[in-house]
């Protein structure tokens, strides 16, 4: 296998499954298009500011420095969309990816082909955690970007605080560690992409269930037999860990005050990277139940014999 | 017999608890041959198939290309090509798309010759495979798996479902354009009458066996078929032939190693054909 065939491969799921390249496209291109019609753009951001930017500013005691960062992160928050548009096309995606092929018997003429099975669930994998996420992470740069220039164009050039506070090294700084996090949240969710890929490679029918009742049943059989719920905790720290393990983001003290909003902002712009996790064993051990899966899925695409 | 491109030696496989799609099938391929592998429904040749191309688990012994289809697969597809059916080009792949796709993953695809081939079709690159119709998805895989430069061309009933224009077309391209004489192609069908003029060698499966292994010169010197009434009847049947049935107020008997001269005078004698071979073979004879 050469990195010519591999790109071959990477380019047939996208001949395959567009609704990997079009819907985050879409959605990224109807926030654009929703931003240019609202006349609202500025006073949007108000709001989230509450109030006066500047005086917002002023009353949280934020540097330039800091003013410049927390706008850089109103505009990447536009990710926020795209990951939960992403999110459930690469679920569907994952399911169907060995699935398809079996049957519409397709299995067969891609199997005649000098291509292994581990070439083939390999790039699979990779257009799940590395070319959608990518693909995201692009879109929402451009869109950060585009609605930046409506944001702008708007207020006319007057020295409002969102045309002040962008700072294109800061923003771009931001947009890296964007990448980052979502290279480390594919790591953190490869055991997941794994498992759905393995249920695609072996369920004669209804992936999605067998996707979904395993481990619900297994958790309620826990509860009822055992009374405990160590596959639960299990499976909701895999689906929540990376949020709640990633950034260390912890309860400041005085709920509601200024002081409190200011400690939480604070707080958050030292904790934008997800690096912390690269140091939870938790993500080792899913890299490694990640492969097990992965293997399995290879095993079954091999020697499944039902096309 | 050339060089054998294919070695198989006791090949068994069982699907379920006592059904054996393969019951210690041998037998032996030469390098340049058109092999038919015929057989009922059932008998077990879709199931070799999958052996030879390592998609299925079996035992026994098992060689192709001097490779083993369950440890060198990846390998051995570099120099074999297999049309399952006309069924399995995916209905989304565009036609350019297919181009694509095995020029990027196969080393000996020639992308011009499968272009030449396609552009005296009606077949466009921007369809779809779904928007083909099946004869025309035909063209299109015998278009991409001619230009690959492969040592064994395996099809399964390649032509199934096709209307006899386009039938006739896929045989007379596979002859002209493809067979060289270096390559070897391996056809299963239960069509005999459409091949068995193409075939160098004919194999015939049933119940998971081979039941007959012969080249088409062979046939003639094995078996004769002799075709009498009256009163030979009892004089031919004593000379025990494999297979006896009735045409027109006729009695046809096949024989197997036995020389012309015991059945001179019984009536007509003629070399059988394949499919006559077909069906003396499968209905067990008379016992």
């Amino acid at each position: 296998m050469n990195a010519r065939s591999f790109m071959t491969l990477l380019r047939r799921e996208t001949w395959e499954h567009r609704s990997l390249v079009w819907v985050p496209l879409l959605v990224a291109v109807l926030i654009v298009v929703s931003a240019m019609l609202s006349a609202n753009v500025t006073n949007s951001i108000e709001i989230r500011f509450d109030g006066e930017e500047s005086e917002f500013f002023t009353r949280l005691a934020l540097d330039t420095a800091k003013q410049s960062q927390l706008f850089a992160v109103w505009m990447s928050s536009l990710i926020l969309p795209l990951i939960v548009v992403g999110l459930t096309v690469l679920f569907f995606y994952l399911l169907d990816a060995l699935y398809a092929e079996r049957k519409d018997r397709s299995i067969l003429f891609w199997k005649s082909m000098p291509v292994s099975d581990t070439a083939t669930v390999l790039s699979k994998a990779f257009t799940a955690l590395v070319i959608a996420p990518v693909w995201i992470w692009l879109l929402s740069l451009a869109m950060g970007l585009m609605v930046f220039i409506v944001v702008a164009l708007k207020v006319g050039g007057t020295p409002l605080a969102p045309l002040g506070n962008f700072h294109v090294g800061t923003w771009f700084a931001l947009q890296l560690t964007l990448l980052l996090n979502v290279l480390i949240a594919s790591l953190w969710y490869a055991p997941v992409a794994a498992w759905l890929l393995l249920v695609s490679a072996w369920a004669k029918r209804a992936p999605f269930l067998w996707a979904v009742l395993p481990p619900a049943l297994l958790v309620l059989f826990e509860d009822i037999i055992f009374a405990t719920s160590h596959a639960a905790q299990l499976f909701t720290y895999r689906l929540t860990g990376f949020f709640s393990s990633g950034f260390g983001v912890g309860e400041v003290e005085g709920r509601g005050s200024a002081e409190h909003i200011r400690e939480s902002i604070r707080h958050a712009s030292e904790h934008l990277s997800a690096l912390p996790l690269l140091g939870e064993l938790h993500l080792y051990t899913g890299l490694v139940a990640a492969a097990v899966l992965l293997y399995g899925a290879i095993r079954l695409r091999r020697w499944r014999d039902d096309a | 017999m050339t060089t054998p491109i294919i070695r198989a030696n006791n090949l068994r496989k069982r699907y379920g608890k006592d059904s054996l799609a393969l019951d210690g099938a041998s037998f032996t391929i030469g390098t340049g041959r058109i092999v038919g592998l015929m057989g009922p429904n059932g008998a077990g040749k879709t199931t070799a198939l999958k052996a030879l191309l390592g998609l299925t688990p079996f035992e026994g012994e098992l060689s192709v290309l001097g490779r083993d289809p369950r440890r060198e697969r990846d390998a051995l597809m570099q120099d074999v090509c297999f049309i399952a059916d006309v069924a399995v080009l995916p209905k989304w792949l565009r036609v350019s798309q297919a181009l694509d796709y095995v020029a990027g993953v196969h080393p000996r695809f020639d992308r011009g010759r499968a272009e030449t081939v396609l552009g005296k079709t009606e077949i466009r690159q921007r369809s779809k495979v779904g928007e083909l119709s099946k004869g025309m998805i035909t063209q299109l895989h015998l278009a991409l798996i001619m230009a690959i430069d492969a040592k064994l061309l395996v099809l399964d009933e390649p032509t199934i479902g096709l209307d006899l224009l386009y039938r006739r077309s896929f045989y007379e391209m596979l002859l002209n354009d493809y067979f060289d004489h270096e390559r070897t192609i391996l056809v299963t069908t239960h069509q005999v009458e459409e091949v068995e003029n193409l075939l160098t060698d004919v194999l015939l499966i049933n119940h998971g066996r081979i039941v007959l292994d012969s080249s088409i010169e062979a046939i003639a010197t094995r078996y004769l078929q002799l075709i009498t009434s009256g009163e030979h009847l009892s004089a031919a049947r004593a000379l025990r032939p494999i297979h006896e049935r009735e045409v027109f107020g006729r009695t046809v008997f096949i024989y197997e190693d036995k020389a012309a001269g015991e059945l001179e005078g019984l009536g007509e004698l003629r070399t059988p054909s394949v499919s006559d071979l077909f069906v003396a073979k499968m209905s067990g004879g008379v016992q």
